[in-house]
């Protein structure tokens, strides 16, 4: 799978703008860095997501779509880390 | 100088399409402008009697989240006269838009900053005019616009060179 494509990461800067706007959550880097950070993950994620899915036991590999270990990834994630949907 | 127009979120108006959202702060009025679109709102008055010489605007605005960048704003004035042959049910025509140096927002936010435009392009408005002031965040401009999230107008203020 490629990386995203163009209006795809910028559509992600502007919902996660909007996000930390409603939740007057204080952002300490400009526009064009935020948007570094999604593609550079972007890349991350591309480059290491076979690694990422063999991280899965066998039977959530095979038994869970690509959608639901995508949402699976993204709760684990946040709930580390302490980010919010 | 001398403040002959006040604007506040509640008289805006609103164009088709791309406007910045109305919506309350902590009990204050804002208007909302993106930081993804370019978004326009617009007030209209008639120009007060002994308006004079160069109009300047002032924007009282906070950021929604931003603590670094800067945020861009334009400002354009469409000014009718009795017996102008200017269609307002059909037509609009604003002048070219003036532009600011791009203001640093504040390192909190939800701090007020204030910023100046010199309307330089005022199409030739004089008293009594009917006009109409437009206020668009160019978040599109990568080098002028680079503040992340909402950016919140309070209000703005018309000055003259009385």
């Amino acid at each position: 799978m490629a990386v995203l494509d163009d209006t795809t990461r910028a559509g992600i800067v502007a919902e996660i703008m909007r996000q930390l706007s409603r939740e007057a959550e204080s952002v300490a880097i400009t526009k064009p860095e935020l948007r570094a950070a999604v593609d550079a993950l972007d890349s991350f994620l591309d480059t290491n997501a076979t690694a990422i899915n063999n991280a899965f036991p066998a039977a959530a590999r095979n038994g869970l779509t690509t959608g639901q270990k995508a949402r699976l990834l993204a709760w684990v994630t946040l709930k580390r880390w302490g980010g919010q949907l | 100088m001398a403040t002959r127009a006040i604007f506040l979120p509640q008289a805006a108006e609103f164009p088709a399409s791309n406007y910045a959202q109305i919506t309350v702060i902590n009990e204050r009025p804002v208007l909302a402008f993106d930081a993804s679109t370019a978004e326009t709102v617009r007030w209209t008055c008639l120009a007060p009697q002994g308006l004079t010489g160069t109009l300047t605007a002032v924007v009282t605005y906070m950021m929604a989240s931003a603590t670094t960048g800067k945020v861009d704003f334009e400002i354009q004035i469409e000014a009718v006269s009795d017996g102008d042959a200017t269609d307002l049910d059909a037509t609009t025509s604003f002048d070219t838009a003036n532009t600011i140096t791009a203001p640093t927002v504040p390192g909190t936010a939800g701090h007020i900053d204030q910023f100046s435009c010199t309307l330089t392009n005022a199409d030739s408005m004089v008293a009594a005019d009917y006009f109409r002031l437009s206020l668009k965040r160019d978040a599109t401009d990568a080098t002028n616009d680079t503040a992340t999230g909402d950016c919140y107008v309070l209000a703005v203020e018309l000055r003259d060179a009385a």
